[in-house]
């Protein structure tokens, strides 16, 4: 990985105990994440795309601090803040911020939303007073919201309108990386396309990198430079957006491609589809490489030996034995 | 030969602190036997208030079907006692939702949920409801259904709840199936699973499916007519190929054109491209819409879309829309 990168996150593990019992000892654990290596650059969109289960939330949550990593080092412009003592970490914490899918739960329904968007700005005690009020109207307008709607709560907003503050609030405290978690899931799709848009606009402007991590494909084609799709706590495949999207080498990016809708009834009737069964739990995932189970290709090799992530053409890394 | 089920000018309304809530305002649709239809729009639009509707599933106490009719097999549902209603429901007129986890009991096995609608509605012996329950299992495929029958609705996955709903909703051989997002909750491999498997049911059971859905994707591999409705109105109708290739009414224009898409290429001359937006907001369905509900996010609006409301042209081969400008 290059000096160049923001972001660096090296074999991050991440178990979360599973207790049980009367006693409430541990039984098991679940691998979240399970040795996940990736660099995001200034002014880069990581994508980070996988179902329910596959540890993508997890991993926003550990580069965000807010959980702890099991094992692995995460590396900010450089410094190592795996282990900062939370005094030191302060001063990175304005540098990384998040987008959430649902910014009304993470706003206090008692404050005006000019408040909301200022508190981090106070905060971290890049402005008073005043000129709070003034940055935060001009976020507001950079947005897409009224300024004059800085003394309105959170409640009067529309879902869209949230989901502007949210980035309003994001942006205040001028970060280097925006964690976005599926930041336009909730959202109606011409409200959608508002919101992608304003984050596309924001990143050419201020030179912003996004984790952003989605279950949508469509979505993720559109605002990724790179994708890395994951399965039950790994990469298996990594990848700039058009060579992931037109050869795929993973059997599992090929059963996510082939199962996605578009919307062209003529398509229907002459795609297959690649996968059947459900995702096994994260609890007890099968062995060797995890996707096995329903992978069409599998062989013996595949239920001993877990495939490490190698890297098959320039920038293009794959984790199968087969690929 | 008759549609199976008509919907004339139906309207819902909801009584709130706020004034009266005119969530369906005047909606129309036929649905043959055996037919898909979907009906797309976003939230708030009255897509699934309109499903409600139709199984009188409208809570008194906080709204009613304030006028129209609703026909199904010749017959009008909005004045049936409450004891009609349940002979019909579940029997020939099902309904599966988003999440099965709101719909299934929590403390019964999935065996015993799935019989008990056989027996209140056939009439058949326990004995022969719960055979009834593994063959529908076996339906949906389900991997070991004997064994699943004594599961309850907490020890299956997410997918497999929604296969159970499916298997029950059809556990009766109902005429119409209405299914209100369906797969919206699941993941990508598994909506597909779930999609394909209401289609191949479709064709052996002969059941009419109305998919209720914001996802144009899922409308357009799974239906056969579409019915895009905007703030409690249908705006246009018409069969899948025709409204995708050429959609009239600027809404449905609009909201194929803000959809980022995996079948184009996404990046030209290297360059991210803007999705086109639809500006401004849904109306306020408290407050009486005069004209067009659209006119005020409507990049053809004139003044008299805004003053009186579009009526329904046919553009021909079952397409009509209700626009005063593009059918000018």
């Amino acid at each position: 990985m290059s000096d160049a990168a923001l972001l660096e996150v090296r074999d991050l593990v991440k178990h979360f105990p599973i207790l049980g019992g009367l006693l409430q000892r541990q039984v098991g654990q679940v691998k979240a994440v399970d040795g996940v290596s990736f660099a995001i650059r200034r002014g880069e969109t990581l994508g980070l795309v996988g179902e329910s289960g596959c540890g993508k939330s997890t991993i926003g949550k550990t580069v965000l601090k807010l959980i702890e990593p099991t094992a692995g080092r995460i590396l900010l412009g450089g410094e190592d803040v795996t282990e900062l003592p939370p005094g030191a970490m302060w001063a990175h914490r304005r540098r990384i911020q998040t987008i959430f899918q649902d910014p009304y739960s993470s706003m206090n329904p008692r404050l005006s939303a000019g408040t909301i968007v200022g508190e981090p700005l106070e905060n971290f005690g890049l402005t008073r007073g005043r000129e709070t009020d003034d940055r935060v109207a001009s976020l507001f307008t950079r947005v897409g919201l009224r300024p004059d709607s800085m003394r309105k709560f959170a409640h009067e907003f529309s879902g869209g309108q949230r989901q502007r503050l949210g980035i309003a609030k994001a942006l205040s405290v001028n970060p280097d990386l925006i964690v976005a978690d599926e930041p336009v899931s909730a959202l109606d799709v011409s409200v959608q396309a508002q919101v992608l848009n304003l984050l596309i606009d924001l990143q050419e402007e201020y030179g912003l990198a996004y984790l952003f991590i989605s279950h949508d494909l469509a979505v993720m084609r559109h605002i990724s430079h790179r994708i890395a799709v994951m399965y039950l706590g790994r990469i298996v495949e990594l990848a700039a957006k058009r060579t992931l999207f037109e050869t795929p080498k993973h059997p599992y990016t090929e059963a996510l491609l082939s199962a996605a809708t578009a919307p062209d009834p003529k398509r229907r009737r002459q795609r297959k589809r690649i996968v059947q069964g459900d995702v096994p739990s994260p609890a007890k995932p099968p062995p060797g490489c995890h996707f096995h189970t329903r992978c069409p290709y599998a062989v013996a090799e595949c239920k001993v030996t877990a495939p490490p992530l190698r890297e098959v053409a320039p920038g293009h890394h794959v984790a199968c034995l087969l690929r | 030969m008759t549609a199976l089920l008509e919907v004339r000018d139906l309207h819902t309304q909801f009584n709130t602190l706020d004034g009266v809530v005119r969530a369906v305002d005047g909606v129309s649709f036929d649905l043959a036997r055996g037919e898909t239809l979907g009906i797309v729009g976003e939230s708030g639009c009255g897509k699934s208030v309109t499903a409600l509707s139709i199984l009188r599933l409208i809570p008194a106490e906080t709204g009613q079907i304030a006028s129209g009719s609703i026909r199904f097999d010749g017959r009008e549902l909005t004045g049936l006692d409450e004891e009609a209603m349940k002979r019909l429901r579940g029997h020939h007129i099902s309904m599966i939702f988003q999440e099965p986890m709101t719909s299934l009991n929590p403390v019964l096995t999935v065996g015993t949920q799935i019989a008990e609608n056989v027996v209140r509605h056939l009439g058949v012996p326990w004995r022969a409801g719960r055979e009834r329950a593994f063959e529908m299992l076996s339906l949906v495929r389900i991997a070991d259904a004997r064994r699943r029958l004594d599961e309850y609705p907490h020890q299956l996955s997410g997918g497999m709840r929604q296969r159970v709903m499916i298997a029950m909703a059809l556990s009766c051989d109902p005429q119409v199936l209405i299914a209100d997002e369906p797969t919206t909750a699941l993941d990508v491999t598994i909506q597909a699973q779930i999609l394909d498997l209401m289609l191949e049911l479709k064709e052996k059971t002969g059941t009419a499916i109305v998919l209720i859905t914001h996802d144009l994707g899922v409308v357009a591999e799974t239906t056969e007519r579409v019915v895009v409705m905007y703030a409690g109105r249908k705006v246009e109708e018409a069969p899948v190929e025709a409204l995708f290739e050429h959609p009239l009414h600027p809404y449905t224009v609009g909201l194929m054109r803000a959809i980022p898409r995996l079948d184009v290429e996404a990046d030209i001359a290297g360059k991210r491209p803007r999705l086109q937006e639809i500006p401004g907001l849904v109306p306020i369905l408290t407050r009486p819409i005069i004209g067009c509900a659209f006119a005020a996010r409507c990049p053809l609006a004139t003044e008299r879309c805004r003053t009186e409301v579009p009526p329904f042209v046919d553009a021909g081969g079952g397409h009509t829309v209700a626009c005063w400008e593009v059918t000018r």
